[in-house]
Order: structure tokens, then sequence, then C-alpha cells
């Protein structure tokens, strides 16, 4: 990093000032309720401490602690922090690069995460989880702003692209190197990076054990899932932050091993536009936002390279404000969604103990459907279930009898994100016939397999079928009428809307994630995935990083010969 | 236009009144949407409400202009919806429960706004540490167990394995 002018400050500079770095104060609202704190690193040594806990982040600025307009200068500035961005910093600081990340979430640290659903949701979640995906039906959307992003409260689910994906993309989409040989040494070093593991059996909780019997049951084979974690004890907080630090997202790994290597970090920092000169990405633009999210003052940040890693929603949104012309960006979009389905079984479940999808059931990934189920706090399982008053509170009362299935649908419509009139990304996606049909399917497994288990009534996600009492009653699922407004879908997977195409009139970036026509300007998020997947992404995102980042390596080594570095 | 979409939160002294009528009617709306019965009957509604305005404040400007919206609707909405000449926070619990009903059944943008209050107003409800008392979930406790006892294991793994970190 080098300083331009009095008003230039590097990352790293400002980080060495009187500045909050990384410090749990970060934690801009205490919360609702008063709740016991985790033990911390231990003063004593005779107490084992987490080492979670004791995480150092150097060269970390807040954006909210500076207030002049800021100018940053690198090799290569990185937007975002979540699987794909923190990887790719990580190994382009590997590399050499002077890399600065920037990040419009805040840094919260392990320690403060607590098991307040309403709390950790306002916290690390953009819109305090209440973003929408417009259409035929709504589907509500989560992800992360924080720094890690959706790592942070994603479920840390580790699966590897399917085969016939990987397939499709090399040999019908002709974007070579993508296929299961070329993508094998990225997913073993993507598990390494991620920490992949199985959970140990004595995480597991009696929702998983029913999970798996009612598997049995109807002789299909589940698959014991890996999850990005060490030594995880089965507390099923993931979705809010893992507070014993067990989940290895990107804020406890590669974020502060970039760091460590000498990476910076500016939190806060939302970017709204790309820099260009000519067809030359020559850095970004954006706001530093206050500790109440509004914006306090500007910066830019230069760099040869830039990394666009901010989400498949966010993503496109900035190439589209930087005035990019590109037909597909935005377009392709796929949002997977999940339909919730809720059993009340004969037995005690005690949903909030064991392991959050420690199995997942992939029989029928082939028909687009994926099972698992969720442990769900009783204030988020109380969306899936409906009624008033005392109606509800009937049905919840019986919290500790739940189990929670989901089926996740590989889904063939596109959507598209698109700006509103206030410059903000809007995502809009309609449920085609086919896959309203492949919701059903997986809604009937989903319920099959709770009354396999033990279920006595299963809720259903449709608001003119919202139950059934047996498995008898399940081909009235087949017989309703495919109305895709009537179903109530969520997802935490969106992807495809900047995807890789071997020309730029079918996706806006090429085979190696760069953006089509622009020199400089790469992505390392699941906007750059060319279809829906299937499971869950993070790995497939991380892989793909990885495989990209060598590239985009070159990429610089080649502008540096040229005597190209700043604008 | 994004700093008056703000005011609507307080951020101008101006709004206050406005803010006083929201108030209002969130108070109306807990007392009919809130669980009761089976074990949940705890007089806990003004703690409800003050989480449900610290969740409102953290949602985007457009979302809590909507459910601004939707509060003055379902307030001055009666006369419309089911014919009754009386504003829903005047209304009793169980006359407001009614009357929410009507809104459920429509289906379209209107229940989805009731939705989206419903659930911020669950979210609290049931995540209230006396509900969650009530429900016999100890989640908070278990976190605490359960970290300790991490580190104990890995401790106990690193103590084991001289090679480990």
């Amino acid at each position: 990093m080098q300083a331009e002018d009095d008003t230039t400050r590097s990352a790293g500079a400002a980080a060495e000032g009187s500045l909050a770095l990384g410090q749990p104060g970060s934690v801009d609202d205490p919360g609702s309720f008063a709740l016991p704190r985790m033990c911390s690193q231990g003063s004593d040594p005779d107490v084992p401490g987490i080492p979670e806990y004791g995480i150092v982040y150097p060269n970390v600025t807040d954006g909210a602690a500076l207030t002049r307009d800021q100018v940053f200068v690198g090799d290569a500035v990185v937007v975002g922090t979540g699987a794909g961005g923190a990887t790719a910093a990580a190994h382009l600081r590997e590399a050499g690069l002077d890399v600065l990340m920037l990040e419009e979430g805040a840094l919260h640290r392990t320690e403060s995460f607590t098991t307040d659903p309403a709390t950790m949701i306002r916290l690390l979640y953009r819109d305090a989880g209440a973003s929408t995906i417009l259409g035929r039906p709504p589907i509500a959307f989560a992800e992360g702003k924080c720094v890690g992003g959706s790592t942070v409260v994603g479920g840390g689910i580790c699966v590897r692209g399917p085969e016939r994906v990987l397939d499709h993309w090399e040999r019908a989409l002709g974007l070579e190197g993508l296929g299961p040989r070329g993508m094998e040494p990225y997913f073993v070093e993507a598990e390494r990076v991620l920490h992949v593991e199985p959970n140990d059996d004595d995480t597991l909780g009696r929702n998983t054990n029913l999970f798996v019997e009612g598997a049995r049951q109807l002789g299909w084979s589940v698959v014991r899932s890996a999850r990005s974690m060490d030594r995880c004890v089965g507390l099923n907080n993931c979705v809010l932050g893992c507070p014993t630090g067990a989940k290895q997202a990107m804020h406890v790994t590669e974020i502060p091993r970039a760091l460590a290597m000498g990476a910076s970090l500016i939190t806060r920092a939302r970017v709204d536009r790309v820099l260009f000169l000519g067809t030359r990405a020559v850095g970004v633009r954006g706001k530093l936002l206050g500790e109440d999210g509004r914006p306090c003052c500007r910066f830019q940040a230069h760099a040869p390279l830039v990394v666009l890693a901010a989400g498949a929603r966010q993503t496109p949104g900035i190439l589209k404000r930087s005035r990019l012309r590109a037909r597909m960006i935005g377009r392709g979009l796929h949002t997977q969604p999940s339909a919730r389905v809720v059993g009340l079984m004969e037995e005690r479940v005690d949903p909030w103990v064991g392991t959050h999808q420690a199995f997942q059931i992939h029989q029928f990934l082939d028909q687009g459907v994926l099972i698992n189920y969720a442990a769900l706090p009783p204030g988020v399982l109380a969306s899936a279930l409906p009624g008033l008053a005392e109606e509800h509170a009937e049905k919840m009362r019986d919290y500790n009898y739940m189990l929670s299935a989901t089926a996740l649908i590989e889904d063939q419509s596109e959507g598209r994100v698109v700006l509103g009139l206030d410059r903000q990304p809007r995502m809009i996606f309609r449920l085609g016939r086919r896959d309203v049909e492949r919701v059903h399917r997986g809604v009937a497994l989903a319920a099959e397999l709770l009354f396999a288990a033990g279920a006595r009534r299963v809720f259903l996600p449709f608001a003119d079928l919202p139950a059934v009492d047996s498995a008898e009653e399940l081909p009235t699922i087949r017989q309703r009428p495919p109305v895709a407004a009537t179903i109530e879908l969520s997802t935490v997977h969106i992807m495809g809307t900047a995807r890789m195409a071997t020309r730029a009139r079918r996706g806006a970036t090429d085979n190696c994630g760069a953006v089509h026509g622009v020199d400089g300007l790469v992505v390392a998020d699941a906007s750059v995935l060319p279809s829906s997947i299937g499971v869950n992404p993070q790995e497939t995102i991380v892989a793909m990083a990885l495989r990209n980042a060598d590239r985009w390596i070159d990429m610089v080594g080649e502008r540096r010969r040229r005597g190209i570095v700043l604008a | 236009m994004t700093r008056k979409l703000d005011a609507w939160d307080g951020a101008t002294a101006g709004w206050r009144p406005l803010l006083r009528i929201r108030t209002r009617i969130l108070r109306a709306a807990i007392a009919a949407m809130r669980p009761r019965g089976h074990g949940f009957d705890q007089p806990i509604d003004e703690d409800v409400l003050r989480d449900v305005e610290r969740s409102l404040r953290h949602l985007p400007a457009k979302l809590r202009i909507r459910l601004g919206s939707a509060l003055c609707l379902m307030e001055y909405g009666p006369p419309v919806y089911i014919r009754r000449l009386r504003r829903f926070s005047r209304m009793t619990p169980a006359e407001g429960r009614h009357y929410l009903a009507s809104w459920e059944r429509a289906r379209g943008p209107r229940a989805a706004l009731l939705r989206r209050i419903r659930d911020l107003v669950f979210m609290s409800f049931y995540q209230h540490p006396e509900v969650l008392a009530a429900l016999e979930v100890g989640w908070a406790e278990r976190a605490a167990t359960l970290a300790r006892l991490r580190a104990e294991l890995l401790y106990e793994r690193s103590a084991g394995d001289p090679d480990a970190s």
C-alpha cells in the first residue's frame, strides 16, 4: 500500500491508528434480552480456552471510524468476504499481491454470538433477514452481511457440485476444465480450506436419529454430511453464528489468514460501482457507513485487479451500476428454493438439541430434489405454522415434538436481478410449471419421510393445504393444482447472475470468471455458477474461486510485465 | 428520498406523533396476535413491543414504509373489511383477532404484509426468556455449556497430539 496525498491512507496504515480494530465492541446491538455469555479465551492457563475467541484481526479498519473521504491503493481489491471473496483474497495474498478486502457489514467476533435469533438476525443478515425475491410466489431470501458473509450464518454443509452438473458445464456449455476431472484438485483444496469433516456421533440429536430412521424405513439411502467445522459439539445454532467457534466460517479461517499475511480489510464499506479507464477496471468507489448504517463519507480503492464477490444479488447490482451494458449481467438467476415441512412427532424430539443437517438424502438429486432437516428456534419455526393467538399457541406448545424437514429444489426456471429506482438490486423470479411440480414432489417426499419417522401430523407449505394427518392423504399433494402463488418458499442459495460462458451473449463472465469485454474485472462468488447445482453451493464456490484465482494471478503478472500497474 | 423514508423511524422530531400512532397500532396487533392459553399467558406484551420496534429499525427503508402503511390500513380498515365502525386499536383482542383473521383469508399483498408483522411478533414472543422457559427450551444455557465442553475437547485433543497446534 502506498499513500497518494494527505487524504489518502492505506488500509494498513489506518489499521495502526487509534481505530477500533476488530474489537468485540463491534456488536452494535447488545440484544433484546439478557443471555448468558459464553466462556471466553481463558486468562487462567489451567482453563482451556476456545481458539476462535482468541483470533487476532490485524489490519482491519472499521469504516464507521473514518471521518474523511479516503483513497486506498493496492494490487487487488476484493469486494465481499464470503466464501468466494475470502478464499480469493487469501489466495491472491499468498501469491504476493497487496490485497484490500472491502466488506459492507461489520466484524462480529465469535464470542459475541448468542442464541437469540432476533438479535443475531439483525446483526448478521442483510435487511435483518427480510429480503424477498419478487415473483410468483415471492420467495423469502436471507444472506449474511458481515465479515465472513453467508458462511457465518450458513449450515457449513460441504457438498461437491454433482458430477452430472459439472459434466453439463463442460460438455454442453463448452466450459473447458469445469468437468469433474478438471475440478477434482480444486475440490480437494476447497475441502482443506473449509476444514471439512463429518459430525461426531456424540453430537447427533433425536431429530437426526428420527430423520435417518424415517429414511431407512422407506429404503432411502442417507448421506452423512461433511461440514466446515472443527469439533462441532451439536449446538444447532449454525444459522445464527456459531457461539462455540466450531463452524469454520471465513471470519475464523481465510480472513484472519489473509490478514496475518498482510492483507487489509475495511469493514462497513459499501461499493457502489467499478471505476474504469477505457475498458480496464482500475478500482471501485463507494461509501463508508456509520454505526447506524447510513453513509458517512466516500472512498475509492484503486487496484489493477478488481474481484467482485458480493453475492449473486449484489455483484450484478455493482456491475449494472458501473454502466456495463452486457445483456447477460443479472440474467440467469437460480434460486434453489426450499419448501419447509414440519412434522408433529409422537415422541419428544427436542429439535434444539443436536446437529444441523448432519445427514441429507441425495437419492432424488437426479429428480432435482434434495431432502434434509433443520433445527429452528421457536421464534423462527413459528412462522412456518399457520394461525394466530390460541390457534397458533395450540400448535407451538408441541414445539419439542416437532421435526422440520426441507425439500431443496434444483430449479430450471431463470429469473434476473434488476436495479430499482433507488439503484439497489431487486431479484425477480417466477417459478415455472416444472419447478412447481418438483416442489410438489419434494414436499410429498419430505412428508412421507416424516410420517415414516413417526409423525402424526405434517404441516405443509401450501396456503390451500396447510396440513395432512396421515400418509394416506399424501396423494392430495400431487392432486393439488400447480398454483405457484400459494406455495411458501425460502432460499439461501442464489446463483448464476454473472454466469460463466464461452460467449458474452450467453453469460457475463468467461471461463475463468473474468467479465467479458473488460480487463481486470473478475467475479468470485455464486454469480459465476453456470446453472443451478441442486446442492449446498459453498464448496463449489470455494473450489471455483481457487481455480479462477490462479488464472487471475497470471493475469496480474501479465499486466505487470506490460507495465500496467495503476490508472 | 432515503432520508425521507428514514424519517419514519423517528430521525426527525416532527415525526414523533406518527411513531406514537405506530406504537399504538402495534400494541393492538400484538394483543390480537400473541399466542394465548396452552401455557402462553406470560404478561410480556410490552417487551415484545419494544423488540418488534427494534427489529423494525433494522428493516430496509422501503419495507418499513410498506409495513407502516399496512399498520395504517389495519387501523382504519375495519369499516371496509368487516363493516365495523371502530378503529383496530380500539377493539378488544378478541375482536382484533377476528378482524385479522379476515386479513389472513384475503391472501395477496394484504395477507403477505400481515404475515410479515405476524412473523416479527412471533419471533419476539417465542424467543422471550419466559416463553422459552415455558417451552422447556434451554438453548442459551446449552450454548454456554457446549462452548466450555468444546474448549475441553480441543484441549484434550491437543494434549494427546503434540503435533497439533
